[in-house]
């Protein structure tokens, strides 16, 4: 690595790679998101709060601080994590547990911000930390990063964080996306693939029992999870309460059709999906924007994939690789954990959808997490491209 | 020059196509949802999109048998007032006030108010609400339906009966044919938000209401009319309690008219009672749903059953000496002195009670019940009007001589006034006991007849000789005996007249009637006339007699010119 700014060859001053494509399409995804809360929410915010662009303002100021630091994150070399990845680890889990002191605020029932000048989820730092922590802790293992004590090291460090999310925050969904994180980090360092295909039989034998349970045996004092497959599994049954928002959004999506009903039409957004700017705006995109606005999203999702796949395997070093991995794991999961929600394709769980959903700390350290892989695509010598 | 190998980038691009994969695969579920699914979710979503408000059909019309309209619609309208979409507060609340002429602090307090709809009035006159309509004020909403109503106010109020809120039959005729008459309601489906506010860019969706169909009853306006006026006049005279007139064809049983003093306003049909049980009494039609002893109008059939049997013949002489001795009863004749000897013609005309006594004993229990219920007395009559009280008779095995004796002359059992009608109508009709009825065709609301109600008589309850002889009988009776007062000059009239002192007999409580029938040789038309409870006088053919008199004086000329006899 030493030798990366020796070489001999005479070469054209921007030799280095930074990837164009990756930052159209995440511009893309957070613009259009913009114009799809402004629709979903505007008018609820009316009503609500008197101004139509309510949510919309407060998400273009926390895109707009997003950007700062993203740039900021881009320019500072990210080998710098490296060193401060024990601090970043503690200060985001102490940060989660605040949320308990009178720092912590309330929305919607669930303490899960912290007032600090601005409000934060704390919880959407930590998944950075874990990113950087389990990245970190391969590269300083080394060839002992393989072995089944560091594989443990490593896991123990995300499901730690998880559970500290999940007592402190009460945040079930979160903790389960670090831990999926954590996983695919693991996986991508661990050479081995018999044990994930063994892992991954046992979880869907796992769900399979599960649903099995939530078919034949739920009963009224059945705990809200339970109750929550069940209602996964007929939707229709649980109409009134604990489907009623899966339902409302497949109307959404199901009302869309080919066409959908165009920009601003939507019916389902005027306080029939509740919050419809969160986690449910997917199906606003089907209802306005029908089959063609949903596949365009999906699509440009897919595109980011497939950047981050060849940022990372042409990343400089191993560390570079697995920051970009472990960010290209946690959109992902988001992305195909909200779909599946929304299309009733999995039981509801509350995840917001990258660079789209309307949340401040969410799309403030998305932008982090999507400068650090511009950082590590900025290392990429041209030629070295493959 | 990477610190990794291919084995790590291996894992990634696996790792990428995985999640790629599962887009892929939720990309498909999108479109599956969004093409199969979309009309099963498109219709749920706008079922809950959707606020319907009915719109109230119009319910189809009762008419007399000339088409005169009974039973009606008036078009009605709702006043009411969306907070969301009034532009002009001020202009609204003047408008509305003025308009309506109501309280402006109320309609202040409406318009005002922050509510997804709030009504202001209802019932409101169809010119007013146009008055509204045509000035076209943002956030007021000028709904139509229609109210039932009765043109004639009180008239045939308990035949034609009336509907409650919804517009559905409650009693009489209105509940009886509610299938025929009920309209389909509409229905403006309004596209709202989640909390019930109007969302005026998706416009209103409307469902035409269907109005029901039309009801031709046997009903004769200018009769009812006429019959109402009598009952009324003779109500207040006699100071009675009520008075009930039943006007029908002997013939095929189709009810002319049917009063029933006091009637109650079917426009306001709950005006004028405190409680519950007020209601129901101010709503019975004595007519059919209560009972009473007939009295000496029941003798029709007495003298009829007694000839039919051949127990007796007109000419065979009779004794009164004023009274019957019946095992250890002694039973009074009204005339007290007795009428001496007579013989059976004379008897009827006298409505000496010894003589039928004796006729009545001679038949005995058995063929007495038999023919009692040869006759059909011990069925309802099958009229057409919900709520027909049921005969109340001794049981067969338990009739004595006493009660024998009291059933000859329309005692100890009870009927009801319709089905008195009935009997008398079989005695003198040639035998056919008919079906009374008021429905007689059902058309569309373009005036096609979908239904002619068709009533079955039974033949044969008494043969045609013995009918003709008891018209000649009743005719004597109006002509020379009890029921002079009933004869109209230039007709021949056939009756039967009766008092009855109700239960406890010593009450001094009387009830007075008089059955007609004319012309006697060919009756085309009976009346029944019964007045509960005179004050004075209170003997029937010298009150109820002169009543349905005065009636048949004005309806026979009528009849012969309308001339309903074909049909």
């Amino acid at each position: 690595m030493a030798a990366r700014n020796s070489r001999g060859r005479a070469r054209r001053k921007n030799e280095y790679f930074f990837d164009y494509t990756l930052l159209t399409v995440v511009i893309f995804l957070i613009a259009f998101g913009l114009l799809m809360i402004y629709s979903a929410s505007s008018y609820n915010a009316n009503l609500n709060f008197g101004d139509p662009k309510h949510f919309v303002k407060s998400q273009l100021f926390a895109t707009t601080l997003g950007a700062v630091v993203m740039v900021a994150v881009i320019t500072i070399d990210y080998h710098l994590l490296q060193k401060f990845a024990v601090p970043i680890y503690i200060i985001s889990a102490v940060l989660v547990m605040l949320v308990l002191t009178p720092l912590g605020i309330e929305r919607n029932g669930a303490r899960r911000w912290l007032n600090l000048g601005i409000s934060l989820q704390p919880a959407e730092i930590a998944k950075i930390a874990v990113i950087v922590m389990v990245a970190t802790l391969a590269c300083k293992m080394g060839r002992y990063a393989k072995s089944f004590k560091g594989i443990v090291i490593m896991a123990v460090s995300g499901i730690l964080m998880a559970l500290i999310i999940g007592v402190f925050n009460k945040n079930m969904s979160t903790a389960i996306i670090v831990c999926a994180i954590t996983a695919v980090m693991i996986f991508v360092i661990d050479p081995d693939y018999k044990k994930y295909f063994i892992g991954a039989l046992l979880v869907a034998v796992a769900a399979g029992i599960v649903i099995f349970i939530a078919k034949t045996s739920l009963t009224s004092d059945s705990g809200f999870r339970l109750k929550r497959i069940a209602a996964w599994l007929d939707p229709t049954a649980f109409s009134s309460d604990t489907s009623f928002q899966t339902l409302q959004g497949l109307y959404a999506i199901g009302s869309g059709s080919i066409f959908g009903k165009g920009l601003g039409q939507s019916m389902q957004k005027l306080g029939f999906i509740p919050e419809s700017q969160n986690d449910m705006i997917f199906s606003i995109i089907c209802e306005e924007l029908g089959i063609f606005g949903a596949l365009v999203v999906i699509f440009l999702y897919v595109l980011l994939i497939w950047r981050c796949m060849v940022i990372a395997n042409n990343a400089p070093d191993l560390f570079g690789a697995l920051i970009v991995v472990g960010v290209m794991g946690h959109f992902a999961i988001q992305v195909i954990m909200n779909i599946a929600v929304v299309t009733n394709t999995m039981p509801n769980t509350g995840v917001s959808l990258p660079f789209i959903s309307y949340g401040g700390s969410s799309a403030l350290f998305l932008m982090a997490e999507i400068g650090l892989v511009l950082n590590v695509s900025k290392s990429i010598r041209l030629h070295e491209l493959g | 020059m990477r610190d990794f190998g291919n084995k790590v980038r291996k894992k990634i691009i696996l790792l990428s196509a995985v999640f790629s994969l599962c887009l892929t695969g939720l990309a498909g579920r999108t479109i599956y949802l969004m093409v199969f699914e979309s009309a099963y979710y498109s219709k749920m979503a706008r079922d809950v999109h959707e606020r319907e408000r009915d719109i109230k059909a119009q319910r189809g019309e009762i008419l007399d048998r000339n088409g005169n309209v009974l039973a009606g619609n008036k078009p009605v309208c709702t006043i009411s007032v969306i907070h969301n979409q009034i532009t002009d507060e001020e202009k609204v609340i003047d408008t509305l006030t003025s308009i309506l002429k109501l309280d402006r602090e109320k309609v202040e307090k409406r318009v005002k108010k922050v509510s997804s709809i709030e009504r202001i009035m209802s019932n409101v006159d169809k010119e007013i609400a146009d008055k509204i309509e045509a000035l076209s004020l943002d956030g007021v909403k000028v709904d139509e339906d229609y109210k039932r109503y009765y043109p004639y106010g009180m008239l045939a109020s308990k035949v034609l009966g009336f509907t409650g809120s919804d517009n559905q039959g409650i009693i009489g005729l209105e509940v009886k044919y509610d299938d025929v008459l009920r309209g389909q309601n509409g229905k403006i489906l309004t596209t709202t938000d989640a909390k019930g506010r109007e969302v005026s860019s998706q416009g209103e969706r409307r469902v035409e209401p269907v109005k029901g169909n039309t009801l031709r009853t046997t009903l004769d306006l200018n009769i009812q009319s006429y019959a109402d006026t009598l009952a009324r006049g003779v109500m207040e005279a006699k100071q009675a309690e009520g008075v009930s007139i039943i006007v029908m064809r002997p013939d095929n049983g189709e009810i002319y008219a049917m009063v029933d003093i006091p009637e109650f306003d079917p426009n306001h049909p709950f005006e004028g009672a405190v409680s519950e049980n007020d209601l129901n009494a101010m709503w019975r039609n004595r007519c059919i749903n209560d009972t009473y002893e007939p009295g000496s109008a029941f003798k029709v059939f007495t003298a009829a059953a007694a000839l039919s049997h051949e127990v007796t013949t007109v000419s065979e002489a009779f004794h009164c000496p004023g009274y019957v001795v019946v095992e250890d009863r002694r039973i009074k004749c009204h005339k007290t002195n007795g009428h001496g000897s007579e013989t059976f013609e004379t008897a009827i005309m006298n409505s000496c009670n010894p003589v039928f006594v004796t006729v009545g004993l001679r038949l005995g229990p058995e063929r007495f019940y038999d023919t009692f219920q040869k006759f059909g007395l011990l069925e309802k009559t099958g009229i057409d009007l919900p709520g027909e009280a049921a005969t109340i008779m001794h049981k067969k095995d338990a009739i004595g001589q006493v009660e024998l004796a009291t059933m000859s002359f329309g005692q100890s059992f009870q009927i009801t006034p319709i089905q008195l009608c009935t009997m008398v109508s079989s005695v003198i009709n040639g035998g056919n006991r008919v079906v009374p009825h008021v429905a007689m065709e059902a058309s569309d609301v373009s005036g096609n007849s979908i239904l002619t109600y068709q009533y079955q008589a039974k033949k044969g309850i008494v043969s045609p000789e013995i009918s003709a002889e008891m018209r000649r009988l009743l005719e004597k009776v109006v002509a020379e005996g009890g029921g002079a007062k009933a004869q109209v000059a230039g007709f021949r009239i056939g009756g039967k007249t009766a008092t009855s002192q109700t239960l406890p007999r010593n009450s001094g409580r009387y009830i007075s009637s008089f059955v007609g029938f004319a012309p006697a040789d060919d009756p085309k038309v009976l009346a029944l006339c019964v007045i509960y409870t005179p004050k004075g006088i209170y003997y029937g053919g010298q009150i109820a007699a002169p009543v349905v008199a005065r009636l048949f004086e004005n309806i026979l000329p009528y009849l012969e010119r309308m001339n309903y006899n074909e049909g």
